[in-house]
Order: C-alpha cells, then sequence, then structure tokens
C-alpha cells in the first residue's frame, strides 16, 4: 500500500479542484488519526477537529435556521426555512402557520454523512448543504442530529431518524398546500451514512403507514462481505479505502456481526425484499462514479426495482466522494436540479 | 492603480504582492487558507500522508492521543504542526516521550486525578500569526420553539413593546406591559418561557415607567456571583480555562504576577495555586494582585481574601504574595497601582469584566487596553458572554437578550441545581437583564459583545491571539461530564473555546499577548 501512494495522490487531484482536494484529503488525514485500531475513537479530538456553524435566524441569502432539541429525547434539529423579501429577522409568528397555504413546500429531512460516526448538524459542511438545498429547491430542511457510533451502535441512528420523522409530520408550521389538502410534505434525504438511514426510516415508515413522498440517497453507504469489483478496482485511490469502510462498519454493527447483517446490506443474503410494501417511497439514488462501494449501491438500486419500486439512478461518471460539498463543478449543479425536480413534481422537468 | 504585467525584466519592479483573500469555498467549510497558499497546503497534506504511511503505528496514534493541536481552522498551520511532530518523533524514536524545544508533547494521557490536569506541558512555541477575520452578520436570534399559543404571544407582545419602547411611544408600551402581566397568570412562571418572559416584563416596566433598576450592593453582587458560580458551568469553564492558559504561559518563569481584574471571593485562584505547586521542577513564586470595589463598612474583603488564599498557598508551599486594588470600575485603577516589576511573567486575567469599559464616549476600553499593552504581559485571559448586547437599537438589543438569556436559563434548569443556588443565581442574570433593558448611558455596563467583535478590537489595540489548544478544549469537555445535565457543548472557534447550550454558544475565552510594536508596520498592505 505504501508503495503505490504516488499514483493514488495524482490520480484523485487529476478528477478533482484543487480546494475540493485540500477539503477531502483534510477529513481523510484528520478521519485517520481519529479511528484507533481498536475499534474505540478518539471522539474528543473529532470535536474539537469539527468546524461547526451556530444557526442564524437572520435571513443570509435567503435561508435562515435555527436549532430545535426535543427535552424529551435531547435529539437536536437543525430547522433550515426560506425567507422572502420584507420578512422580519424575527419570524417565531411564523411557527403558528403553515409554510403556505397555497402551493405544496416540500420538507426534506435530511441525514448528514460521516460514516455513522463523524460529522454533526451543526458541522460547517452540512450546515452550507442544507442551506443550499433550501435555496435550489424552495424547500424547508431538517437536519437531523444523530447519535454516532462507536458510542452509540445500530440501532440508534434510525431510532433517532424515526423520532425525527414523527417530529417533522407533526408540526402544523411545517404543512403546506391549500386547506383542504394541508400536510407535510416530507422526503427524506440523506450522504454516505445518511443515505442509508434514509432507507431503513422509510422502511419503518411504510410499514406503519407514514407517507414519505420520496427518499433521495446521495452516494448511500451500503456494504457486504463479499469484496466487490468496484472495491478492489478503487481501493485507497479517491480518498475511501476498504478498510476504514470495513472499520465504519465494525463500529456501527452490533458487536460480532458482519457486513452481511441487513442494516448494511438491505437486499443481501440476510436481507429481504421490499416486494409488496407498497408505501415506500419513490428513490433518487446518486452514485459517484468513482466511489468504491458504488457496486453496493448499484445493488441497492437493482433490489429496490426487482421488489417493484420506483427508483432512478443518476450516476455520475467522473464524481468522486463528497463532490456536493463545493459548487465547484458540473456534477454538484447536476446534482441540485435532479434534487429539486424530484421534491417538486409539479415543476416541468426535463425528463433524462 | 499601476500597470498589472508581473514581467520584471529589466525594470527591477518588484512583482506584486500576493492575492490575500481567503478560497471562499473552503472558507464556507471552516477552513480558513489563502487561495494562493493552496497549491502549498496540498503538497503538505501529500506529505503528511506519506509521513503516516510509512511511520510506525505507535506513533502515528501518539499524534491524537499527546499532541496538543492549535486552531484547526488555519489549515496551513495544522498540517505543518502535524507534520513537524511525525518528522520529529520519526527521526529521533528514542525520544519520543521527552518534551523537545520547538513541539512538546505530553507523555501523559487521559484518565488522569484531577491534580495532574494542570501539570501537562504544552508546545508552547506554536504559536500563530493573527488572522484576518472573516466578517459575520450581527447574530440577531430570536427563535423560541415553543408551540403554546399563550407563549408565542407572549413572545410576539414583548417584541412589540419592545419596539415601541424605540418608537418612544412608551404611554403604549405601558399599557402593553399591562397586558403581558395579565397574560403571564396564565402560563406557568417556574420555568421556560414564562420565567424569563417574566424578567423582560418586569425590565420592560421599570424602563417604561422611569423607575430604572436599583444598582445592586457590591456586597449582594459577590453573593449573587457565587451562587451562579455554584448552579452552572459557565464561571467553572471560565476560571478552568484562564487558569490552564495562564499555567502554560508562565512555563519557565520563576517570578510571576497575576492580575485579578474583579476577585470577587477569589474563587478562581486556589485552583491555579495548587497546579503551580505542583508544576515539575517546583512552584515560583506568585503575586497576585486582586482588584475589587471598596468596601463600605471599614472591612477589607480583599484583604480577607487575599489572607485565605495566602493561607491555602504556605499548606502548599507556595510563595505567595497578595494585594488588593479597590476601585469602583476598571477605569479608576491606574497601571502604578498594580506595581509591576520588570523581571516577572505578568498575566492578566479579566472574567467577564472587560465589556463594562464599553460604555458611551469617553469610552474607557482603548485607554485601558493600552496601559494593559504598556505591562507587557505573558498572558491576557478574556472571558465573555457571546453575545452581541452593545447594540444601539434597543429593539436589536432587546431581541438579542431574549434568546440568549432564554438559552440559559434553559441551560440552568437542565442542571438541576440546588436551592438556594438556584434562584440566586436566577437573580444573578435577571439583574444583567435588567441593566440592558432598562439601563442606558453610562449606567449600561452589561455591554456584552461577541468573540469576534473582541478580536477585532483586541488585533486592533496591538495583542495578538494566543491559541487555546486541543488539551484545554479535552480538559473543558472532561469538567463538563462532571455535570449531570446533558447539552452542554465545548467547541473550539479558531484558537478560542465557547462553552454553550446545544448549540449555541454562551460564554467564549480566549488569551492574548501583546503584538511586537513592528507588526503593525509589517504585513501586507493588500
Amino acid at each position: 500500500m505504501a508503495g503505490s501512494n504516488e499514483v493514488n495522490i495524482n490520480e484523485s487531484k487529476r478528477v478533482v479542484p484543487l480546494n475540493t482536494w485540500v477539503l477531502i484529503s483534510n477529513f481523510k488525514l484528520a478521519y485517520n488519526l481519529l479511528r484507533r485500531s481498536d475499534g474505540t475513537f478518539n471522539r474528543d479530538l473529532a470535536e474539537y477537529l469539527d468546524r461547526k456553524v451556530p444557526a442564524n435566524t437572520i435571513p443570509a441569502d435567503g435561508v435562515l435556521s435555527f436549532d430545535h432539541v426535543d427535552r424529551a429525547t435531547g435529539l437536536l434539529n437543525r430547522v433550515y426555512l426560506r425567507t422572502t423579501e420584507g420578512q422580519p429577522a424575527w419570524g417565531f409568528e411564523e411557527l403558528e402557520k403553515p409554510l403556505s397555504t397555497t402551493e405544496a413546500v416540500p420538507v426534506i429531512v435530511f441525514f448528514h454523512g460521516g460514516s455513522f460516526t463523524h460529522s454533526s448538524a451543526n458541522s460547517a459542511i452540512y450546515d452550507t448543504l442544507c442551506r443550499r438545498l433550501v435555496k435550489t429547491c424552495g424547500a424547508a430542511v431538517v437536519s437531523v442530529n444523530y447519535r454516532r457510533s462507536p458510542e452509540h451502535r445500530y440501532p440508534c441512528a434510525y431510532e433517532d431518524g424515526w423520532t425525527a420523522l414523527k417530529w417533522v409530520k407533526s408540526r402544523t408550521w411545517l404543512r403546506s398546500g391549500t386547506p383542504n389538502d394541508s400536510k407535510v410534505h416530507v422526503y427524506l434525504a440523506g450522504d454516505s451514512s445518511g443515505g442509508n438511514i434514509c432507507h431503513h426510516v422509510a422502511v419503518r415508515a411504510a410499514e406503519a403507514g407514514v407517507e414519505v413522498l420520496g427518499n433521495i440517497l446521495l452516494q448511500p453507504m451500503f456494504g457486504g462481505q463479499e469484496r466487490t469489483e468496484s472495491e478492489k478496482r478503487l481501493d485507497g485511490k479517491y480518498f475511501v479505502t476498504v478498510r476504514d469502510r470495513d472499520w465504519y462498519w465494525r463500529a456501527y454493527l452490533p458487536e460480532g456481526e458482519d457486513r452481511d447483517h441487513p442494516a448494511c446490506n438491505p437486499f443481501g443474503p440476510r436481507g429481504c425484499s421490499l416486494e409488496g410494501l407498497i408505501r415506500f417511497p419513490k428513490s433518487l439514488v446518486v452514485v459517484p462514479g468513482l466511489d468504491l462501494v458504488q457496486d453496493w449501491q448499484l445493488a441497492y438500486v437493482e433490489g429496490l426495482r426487482k421488489s417493484g419500486h420506483d427508483v432512478k439512478l443518476l450516476y455520475l461518471k467522473e464524481a468522486t466522494i463528497g463532490f456536493y460539498f463545493l459548487p465547484n463543478n458540473d456534477h454538484f449543479y447536476i446534482l441540485m436540479e435532479e434534487i429539486k425536480c424530484f421534491v417538486n413534481p409539479n415543476l416541468n422537468c426535463q425528463k433524462r | 492603480m499601476g500597470p498589472s504585467s508581473t514581467s520584471n525584466a529589466g525594470t527591477g519592479k518588484p512583482p506584486p504582492p500576493p492575492r490575500t483573500e481567503l478560497d471562499g469555498f473552503l472558507a464556507g467549510a471552516g477552513h480558513k487558507v489563502r487561495s494562493s497558499d493552496l497549491h502549498h497546503v496540498a503538497q503538505r497534506l501529500e506529505r503528511l500522508e506519506s509521513a503516516m504511511v510509512s511511520s510506525p503505528s505507535h506513533v502515528v496514534s501518539d499524534l491524537t492521543s499527546d499532541t496538543v493541536h492549535y486552531n484547526p481552522a488555519d489549515l496551513v498551520s495544522w498540517v505543518d504542526s502535524l507534520l513537524s511532530e511525525l518528522t520529529h518523533s520519526y527521526h529521533h524514536p528514542n525520544n519520543s516521550s521527552a518534551p523537545t524545544s520547538s513541539t512538546s508533547s505530553s507523555s501523559r494521557s487521559l484518565p488522569v486525578d484531577l491534580d495532574d490536569l494542570f501539570a501537562i506541558p504544552s508546545a508552547a512555541n506554536n504559536w500563530l500569526q493573527p488572522e484576518m477575520p472573516l466578517s459575520q452578520p450581527p447574530q440577531l436570534t430570536v427563535f423560541t420553539t415553543m408551540e403554546e399559543d399563550s407563549g408565542i404571544r407572549l413572545v410576539h407582545a414583548l417584541m412589540t413593546c419592545a419596539e415601541l419602547v424605540q418608537r418612544g411611544d412608551l404611554h403604549l408600551a405601558g399599557t402593553l406591559v399591562d397586558e403581558m402581566t395579565a397574560l403571564l397568570t396564565r402560563i406557568n412562571t417556574g420555568c421556560g418561557i414564562g420565567k424569563v418572559a417574566g424578567y423582560f416584563i418586569d425590565a420592560l416596566s421599570r424602563r417604561v415607567s422611569g423607575a430604572g433598576s436599583a444598582p445592586a450592593s457590591p456586597h449582594e453582587t459577590e453573593i449573587l456571583y457565587h451562587h451562579f458560580y455554584e448552579a452552572s458551568p459557565y464561571l467553572k469553564f471560565a476560571h478552568f480555562t484562564a487558569n490552564q492558559a495562564i499555567l502554560e504561559a508562565f512555563e519557565g518563569h520563576d517570578c510571576v504576577h497575576v492580575i485579578d481584574f474583579s476577585l470577587m471571593h477569589g474563587l478562581q485562584w486556589p485552583a491555579l495555586i495548587q497546579a503551580l505547586a505542583l508544576r515539575p521542577g517546583g512552584p515560583p513564586i506568585l503575586r497576585l494582585t486582586g482588584i475589587g470595589p471598596p468596601s463600605p463598612d471599614g472591612r477589607d474583603t480583599l484583604r480577607e481574601i487575599g489572607h485565605r488564599l495566602a493561607e491555602l498557598a504556605r499548606s502548599v508551599n507556595v510563595r505567595f504574595a497578595f494585594r488588593g486594588v479597590a476601585a469602583s470600575g476598571l477605569e479608576d485603577v491606574k497601571p502604578w497601582m498594580l506595581q509591576v516589576s520588570p523581571n516577572e511573567a505578568v498575566a492578566v486575567n479579566s472574567i467577564m469584566q472587560m465589556h463594562k469599559l464599553l460604555g458611551p464616549d469617553p469610552s474607557p476600553i482603548e485607554p485601558v487596553l493600552s496601559w494593559i499593552r504598556g505591562l507587557n504581559p505573558r498572558i491576557v485571559t478574556l472571558v465573555e458572554q457571546e453575545v452581541n448586547h452593545n447594540q444601539t437599537g434597543f429593539l436589536d438589543r432587546f431581541t438579542e437578550a431574549l434568546y440568549y438569556y432564554s438559552t440559559v436559563f434553559d441551560s440552568l434548569e437542565a442542571a438541576c441545581p440546588v436551592q438556594p443556588d438556584k434562584a440566586l443565581a436566577d437573580m444573578y442574570l435577571q439583574r444583567e437583564i435588567c441593566n440592558i433593558v432598562c439601563c442606558e448611558g453610562a449606567a449600561r455596563i452589561e455591554r456584552h459583545e461577541t468573540l469576534a467583535q473582541w478580536r477585532d478590537r483586541l488585533n486592533r489595540s496591538g495583542f495578538r491571539p494566543l491559541p487555546l489548544g486541543s488539551n484545554a478544549f479535552k480538559q473543558a469537555s472532561m469538567l463538563l461530564t462532571l455535570f449531570s445535565a446533558e447539552g452542554y457543548s465545548v467547541e473550539e472557534n479558531e484558537g478560542c473555546l465557547t462553552l454553550g447550550w446545544h448549540s449555541r454558544p454562551l460564554i467564549a475565552a480566549s488569551a492574548w499577548q501583546a503584538s511586537p510594536l513592528s507588526a503593525a508596520i509589517a504585513g501586507g498592505d493588500n
């Protein structure tokens, strides 16, 4: 592995802009420092290094945000709302009224990535991403600060996701639509582990009869015991290694479990078909062509199709992981456009 | 503007100064890197990766467990410091546990006895250059997401009333105060929004009626302070963090002098005295100068506290001398009163005092900062409320305070402190609220400003930041676990530490040093 370093670095540098390369390489190296070989994690240093930003109720570029903490569970959600010209900076009054009484406004429940271990809802990179989602899609976004591994293993993240979904669905001020038709128009979205959480929360919602209008899985984190061709081919080449993927699964899954656990491999040997689960939402699955776990992501798409569910695959051939953090590449704009169309079905979007 | 050509063949013209703009996208991600430095950082990251791959694994794990990290926002420095740690350890494998002159690492690891916490050496020479602060929009935040009807109406009424006050319509404001008082009877005023609203309604009522707020006697203030200290982690965090920084700054000095801008009951100092007693190589000679208000009844409270601290110092064999300086306000203190001698290392410690100097012109802040700088202190520790309560517009200030104190009271409730600490802690905060809302001009002393504002001010007044590192962060986090309430969070903010409730920072600690005079002249003129 040491000998092939030079080639790896040059390859990844060729396919992303320099500032992206610096950002993701920095994450990679910092994360390497934080993971310990005994499976424990240096949480203190991780929190110290993570760049965070506070919420901001002064509308900045048409978006304001505030944090809500559920007193019962301690779960924090950061809520992002779009604002319009002339709206007062302090909009607590708006908490009584629905988002709109004339049209449907999508509410995206967002689960940040970090392989179940890193980052928070108030991490700078995710705060920025959520604000961009509000602007592009005209949506409200609720970013969930779910409990992370290894301190909190499966199924904590899914539990928190489910709690957050129920909270969002029950907010009168997140409703929209004409008075006869007012409801919370919920979509689930997430990158990396967040994408994985979306899937499992959506399954639970469908089983419980709770309506979710769509799932957006951005570079979702799935895996399995088998070593796939993409894992072998791309190992270590574009910021990510199979070894670190393994570490995060060991940290998240119950001790002693392997990667064919259905949390990790929902359509694998221990998974089950979703055939017949009618209320499972339509999905948009975004796969970066240079992500080493793409074979698992593609297998997921296939699994959904076989179960008879509506899934659209957006395969971005030359995208690396994390392409969506900085708006300095085409993939970013293509992605935003796709998400916008996905959550605004009334828009006249070009079919691809 | 001159010609834009950069060719200097034969002209003898120097190339234009490098672009010092930060890369905007990375700044949005919380990393400050100049566009012109991107290639350099990238190179260093590559080298760091190679070094990590080729170093033995125990060396790499030392990078996290023992090394102190500083200011991760400054990516260039962070990467460089890791690189030098790694290459040093790699080339001196037998020396991995001994401190070096440039970057020392601790050979201790957590968990340790509480006593040992202060005796960890630091990477003393790893100070960073002052940064260009990104201008932050004012944090006008007022979301209280309570959804009970009457709670919402109350907040609405409060804001409307504040707006009326700003417009000068005191009569209508008074009517609204009466309505709000009536509303209050219908909600729980023991906790939550009801309680906070109650204080703000009271403050508004005083402002509107012209009654103003009764100034607290220094004696009362000290008692309330003490109970606030017991009921919440804020002041403990302040003392703890400042002490850690002072301890590190005093390394290698045999004569040290701490100047405390507000002694109160001297709660901060026993821990420092004990830490100094335990430091490797033995304690220095410690002088403490405590500033406080004059005692009215012939007692000399300052001296009494000094006596108690002296007793403690004697019991741990630290040579100690105390001096009290009685002054009603910092603006009345003259540097000669502090009797600083040239061979001692000076620490100036200001816990929630500096904001009192931000009053109307002639504002004493500049003269005071100037004489502090004149003392050439090894360190200035500054802890302040992390909020802007010094805005000229009344409505803005009111709004900011409503949100800030709602959050503080929320945190206190969750901490479940015992009585009478809790009630008196509440009163401590209520006094601040009253001052912010009722008073104007010289009487308004609670003129809190944010870390970003203090950074700006101190940079302009000839100080440069001394970053508080990951060590202080780790220890502050540990301090929090001693409190059963989950929800407090310590965050790193460009070399400073903040303590907050959930994701809202409420108090910020920073450390400073006088910049060398030449720094004002050097540096780019971009």
